[in-house]
C-alpha cells in the first residue's frame, strides 16, 4: 500500500505542474478555437528564460518562472497579432500548419541560438526531502506544486474577478455578442494567446527546478500536454488543472506496474481512447 | 395487400428535451407526389433528415419498400432508393456540377455507367449547360436544381425535395413542377415536396400533409387542406411567413 | 489520367537515366535517391491529406512499421525485402485500419492530434520492444554484398531504379485514385460528409480505404529507406518532425491534393536541405528545419486558402473530361 500512496503523492505534486503547463493550451483553444501545436515550445522557452535568470542573476527557478511568464506573454501576444490572427477564420488545415510551422521555427531556433546542450540548475531544495510518516516528499517538487497552485489561483481570480477575465470569457462564449458589448475581440484574442503562452512558460520555469532544459524538450511534452487538456475537456481551464493532476498520478502509478519506457505509452493510449470516445473530455461539463 | 412504398409510423424525434417530431405517421405510395407544409420550425426538415437516416428517431418505425430503415446509415437508405435534397443546398464545393452528379451515381455504379447517368440526370433537369460550372459560380436556383440532379443520380424510388423552388420565378417554378411530374411519369419516382409557395404545392401535390410543432395536424387533398380550419389556425397563429 | 501516368513514367525513366549518367558513388546520385524517396513519401501522405483532407501528423507510424518489418524479417529469418516490404505494407495497413476506426470521426485538429499520438506510441513501442527491434540503439540491415535478391547494394547509384519505381508506383496509385471512383468519393466526403452519405456514399468505408492505401504506400517507402541507409532506429523512422511533418510539408510546399505537388515539394525540400547541410549546418545545426518552419508559416499566411484549394485545377481538368464522356 505504501508504494502506491507514495506514487500517488509524487504524481499529485508533479501533476500540478502538468496542469499549469497545459492550461495555457486549453485557454488558447477555449478562447480562439485554435489548437496550438507549438504550445509546448513556450515551455522550452520558459525553461531557458529561467535558466539564464538562475545562471546570470542567481535567481531561483521559481522567480525565474515569473520572468518566463512575462516573456511568454509578450512573445505570445506578438505571435497572435502578427500571425495567428490571420488564420482565425481560415480552414483548420491552415491553422494546424501555421502552428506546426511555429513549432519547427521555435524548436530549431532554440537549437541554433542555445545549442544542443542540456542546461540544469542546482538548488538547495534538490537536496532536501521531508518525511511524513512512512512517506517522503521532495522539497523541490513541493515547491513546484505550491507555485503551480499559486498561479492557478491567480488565473482563477483573473478570469472570475476582473473585467479582463469577464471579457475573455465573454469572447470565448460568443465573440460577435462580446463585440456588441464593446469588447475589442481581436485584442482579447491577443491577450488570451499571450496569457496561454505565459502560463506554459511559467510552467517551464517550474519544470526547470527538477529537469534540464534543451531545445527539443517541447516534443517530449506535446502529447502529455494534449492528454491533460483532452482529459479535462479541450477549452476548459479547470478541466486542464484537474487533468494535470490525473495525468501526474496515472504516470506515477504506472511506474509501479509498467517498465519505465512504457510509462508514456499508457498515457498515449488513454489519450487516443478519450479523443475517440469522449472528445468533449472525460471530466466534460462537470469541469466547466 | 401490397405495402405502400414508404410507411412512417409513430416517429418521435427529440433534440435534448425538445420534441422535434411527435408520433408522426403517414404513407407514400409508388409514384405519388405529396406536399409537406407547415410554419417555420414545424419540423419539415427534421422529418426529411430522419427519413434518410441523418437523425435517429427515439421511437417509431420507417418502412421503405417493406424494409425497416430506422438504424440504417444514410448511404444504406440512399441505396435502398430514398434520398433528399438539402434546404440550403449542400453541393460539394470545389467540384463542378457535373462531378457532383457523377459522384452520387458512383455510389451504386461503376465509372463508365455513372458518366451516362450523370449526363442523363442533368439533361432531365435541362441543366446540361451548367454541368461545367463550379458550384461557387452557380446561382442559387441553379444550386437548388443541381441538388435535384444529384439526388436523381442515386436512382431513387422516393425523392424528398426540401424547398428547391425557393428562389425561382413563377415561370421557372412551373417548369420545375412539370419536370417533377414528368420524372414521376417516366421513372415512377415518388416525391415528397416541402415548399413555402402554396400555389406551387397545390398545383403539384395529390395529397398534402401539414406539420405544426412537430405534429401532423392534417392530411388531405389540396382542396381539403386549404379549407381546413386547423391548418389556417396553425399558419395564422404562427404568424404569416411567406 | 493516361496522360498523367505517361508523364509520371517519363519522370521516373528520366531519373533512372540521370542515375546512370552520374557516378554511382557520387553525392549527386544520393541526392537523386532522396528526392525520389521524398516525392514518394509526400505522395503517400497526399492520398489522405490531399484527397480526403485528413491532416495526419502520424505517418511516421507507417513509415517505421514498414522499415522495421522488412529489417526485422531480414535479421531474424534472412527474408528478402522483396517479400518483407509487402508484409510491412500489410502490417501498416492493418495498423492504419486499427487507428482509423476510432479516430476517423474526429475532425481537423482532433484527427491531427490523434495521429500524432499514434506515431509517438509506435516510437515508444519500438524502443520498448528491444527483443525484436533492438530498442533505442536501433537495428542494422545485415550486409550480404551486392545482391538484387536481397535488395542491397554498395553504391547508391544502384538504388535509383528502385526509388524511381517506388516513386512511380505511389504516384500512379494517387493518380488512379484521384481520377477514379475512390477519388470522387474521397473529395465528396471531404467537402460534406452528410451530403455524401445522403447521396449513397459509405463514408466510413471510403475513409478507411484511403487511410489503408496511404499507410501501405508509406510503409513501402520506409522499407526501401532501411535498405538504402542500412540502419534504422526508433527516433529516426518514427520521428514526428522528420517523417510525419516532413511528409506533410513536401505535399504542402508543392500544393496539397495535386499529383504534381509532392514532386515539386520534394525537389524543393531536398535540394534546400542538402544545400544547407553542405554549407551551413556545421555552424548552425537546425537551420534547415528552421527554414522549413518559416516556409510553412509563410505559405499559410500568404495563402491560407491555398492549402485546401486546388479547386480551380480540379474543376478545369475533371469538368472538361466529364463532358466528353
Amino acid at each position: 500500500m505504501t508504494p502506491l500512496v507514495q506514487a500517488i503523492l509524487d504524481g499529485l505534486l508533479v501533476g500540478g505542474v502538468y496542469g499549469v503547463v497545459a492550461v495555457g493550451l486549453s485557454l488558447v483553444f477555449g478562447v480562439l478555437g485554435i489548437v496550438n501545436f507549438a504550445q509546448a515550445e513556450f515551455l522550452m522557452l520558459g525553461m531557458y528564460v529561467a535558466w539564464f535568470a538562475w545562471s546570470f542573476l542567481g535567481l531561483d527557478p521559481m522567480l525565474g518562472a515569473v520572468l518566463a511568464l512575462a516573456a511568454g506573454f509578450m512573445l505570445g501576444y506578438v505571435i497572435q497579432r502578427l500571425l495567428v490572427q490571420r488564420v482565425m477564420s481560415s480552414d483548420h488545415v491552415a491553422q494546424i500548419f501555421l502552428t506546426v510551422g511555429l513549432l519547427a521555427v521555435m524548436e530549431n531556433g532554440a537549437l541554433m541560438i542555445f545549442g544542443p546542450d542540456f542546461r540544469s540548475v542546482q538548488t538547495d531544495a534538490q537536496m532536501i526531502s521531508y518525511r511524513l510518516g512512512p512517506f517522503f516528499i521532495s522539497a523541490v517538487y513541493l515547491k513546484a506544486f505550491v507555485a503551480a497552485v499559486a498561479i492557478s489561483v491567480a488565473l482563477w481570480a483573473l478570469l472570475n474577478r476582473t473585467w479582463l477575465g469577464r471579457a475573455i470569457r465573454a469572447t470565448a462564449q460568443d465573440a460577435p455578442a462580446a463585440q456588441l458589448f464593446g469588447i475589442n475581440t481581436r485584442w482579447i484574442y491577443g491577450i488570451a494567446f499571450g496569457l496561454g503562452a505565459a502560463l506554459t512558460a511559467f510552467g517551464g520555469g517550474i519544470v526547470l527546478s527538477f529537469a534540464p532544459a534543451y531545445p527539443t524538450i517541447g516534443a517530449n511534452y506535446v502529447v502529455l500536454m494534449f492528454t491533460v487538456v483532452v482529459l479535462g475537456g479541450l477549452g476548459s481551464v479547470m478541466g486542464a488543472l484537474l487533468g494535470g493532476l490525473l495525468v501526474g498520478i496515472v504516470q506515477s502509478a504506472s511506474t509501479l506496474v509498467l517498465p519505465i519506457q512504457l510509462q508514456n505509452l499508457a498515457l498515449f493510449v488513454i489519450f487516443i481512447a478519450v479523443l475517440a470516445l469522449r472528445p468533449e473530455g472525460l471530466l466534460g461539463k462537470a469541469a466547466k | 395487400m401490397s405495402e405502400p412504398l414508404l410507411s412512417v409510423s409513430d416517429v418521435t424525434v427529440r433534440f435534448g428535451g425538445l420534441k422535434a417530431l411527435n408520433e408522426v405517421a403517414f404513407t407514400v405510395g409508388e409514384g405519388e407526389v405529396i406536399g409537406l407544409i407547415g410554419p417555420n420550425g414545424a419540423g419539415k426538415t427534421t422529418c426529411f433528415s430522419t427519413l434518410v437516416g441523418l437523425n435517429r428517431p427515439k421511437s417509431g418505425s420507417i418502412r421503405f419498400q417493406g424494409q425497416e430503415m430506422v438504424g440504417s446509415k444514410p448511404h444504406r437508405v440512399a441505396r435502398a432508393g430514398m434520398t433528399k435534397t438539402f434546404q440550403n443546398t449542400a453541393l460539394f464545393p470545389g467540384m463542378t456540377l457535373y462531378d457532383n452528379v457523377l459522384t452520387a451515381a458512383l455510389g451504386h455504379e461503376p465509372l463508365a455507367q455513372a458518366r451516362e447517368t450523370a449526363t442523363r440526370c442533368l439533361r432531365d433537369l435541362h441543366m446540361e449547360e451548367a454541368g461545367d460550372l463550379a458550384v461557387e459560380d452557380m446561382t442559387f436556383p441553379q444550386r437548388a436544381l443541381g441538388e435535384v440532379a444529384r439526388a436523381l443520380a442515386t436512382s431513387p424510388k422516393l425523392l424528398l425535395l426540401d424547398e428547391v423552388m425557393a428562389a425561382l420565378t413563377p415561370a421557372e417554378m412551373d417548369e420545375v413542377i412539370a419536370t417533377i411530374l414528368r420524372l414521376r411519369d417516366s421513372h415512377g419516382i415518388a416525391f415528397v415536396v416541402v415548399e413555402h409557395h402554396m400555389k406551387a404545392i397545390m398545383k403539384l401535390s395529390e395529397r398534402i400533409l401539414v406539420l405544426n410543432f412537430g405534429e401532423l395536424i392534417a392530411s388531405g387533398t389540396p382542396d381539403e387542406i386549404s379549407s381546413n380550419p386547423a391548418v389556417i389556425e396553425a399558419y395564422l397563429g404562427a404568424g404569416h411567413d411567406d | 489520367m493516361k496522360r498523367s501516368l505517361l508523364i509520371l513514367a517519363v519522370i521516373a525513366i528520366a531519373a533512372i537515366l540521370l542515375g546512370l549518367a552520374l557516378d554511382p558513388r557520387s553525392y549527386g546520385v544520393r541526392v537523386l535517391c532522396l528526392i525520389l524517396m521524398a516525392a514518394a513519401l509526400g505522395q503517400a501522405w497526399n492520398i489522405v491529406g490531399g484527397l480526403a483532407n485528413q491532416i495526419s501528423l502520424g505517418h511516421a507510424a507507417f513509415f517505421g512499421i514498414g522499415a522495421y518489418t522488412s529489417t526485422v524479417l531480414q535479421v531474424q529469418f534472412e527474408l528478402t525485402p522483396w517479400i518483407g516490404m509487402p508484409i510491412g505494407a500489410v502490417l501498416a495497413a492493418v495498423a492504419a485500419g486499427a487507428i482509423a476506426l476510432p479516430t476517423m470521426r474526429l475532425k481537423g485538429p482532433y484527427f491531427a492530434l490523434a495521429t500524432l499520438a499514434f506515431g509517438e506510441i509506435c516510437r515508444i513501442g519500438a524502443q520498448a520492444m528491444s527483443g525484436v527491434t533492438g530498442g533505442p540503439q536501433g537495428l542494422s540491415v545485415p550486409f550480404y554484398g551486392d545482391s538484387l535478391a536481397m535488395m542491397q547494394f554498395r553504391q547508391p547509384g544502384a538504388y535509383v531504379p528502385l526509388f524511381a519505381a517506388l516513386f512511380f508506383l505511389v504516384s500512379a496509385v494517387f493518380a488512379v485514385m484521384s481520377h477514379g471512383r475512390l477519388g470522387y468519393m474521397l473529395r465528396a466526403v471531404r467537402e460534406n460528409e452528410e451530403a455524401a452519405e445522403v447521396t449513397g456514399i459509405d463514408t466510413v468505408r471510403i475513409k478507411l480505404t484511403g487511410a489503408i492505401i496511404s499507410a501501405a504506400c508509406t510503409a513501402l517507402v520506409g522499407g526501401l529507406f532501411a535498405q538504402f541507409t542500412f540502419f534504422i532506429d526508433p527516433d529516426t523512422v518514427f520521428s514526428t518532425t522528420e517523417i510525419s511533418i516532413r511528409a506533410a510539408l513536401i505535399a504542402i510546399v508543392g500544393g496539397v491534393g495535386l499529383l504534381w505537388g509532392p514532386i515539386v515539394g520534394a525537389l524543393f525540400v531536398v535540394l534546400v536541405e542538402e544545400f544547407l547541410n553542405s554549407t551551413l549546418s556545421d555552424a548552425l545545426p537546425g537551420i534547415s528545419p528552421f527554414l522549413f518552419g518559416v516556409a510553412l508559416v509563410v505559405i499559410v499566411i500568404a495563402r491560407p486558402e491555398g492549402l485546401v484549394s486546388f479547386r480551380h485545377l480540379v474543376t478545369d481538368r475533371f469538368g472538361k473530361k466529364g463532358k466528353e464522356a
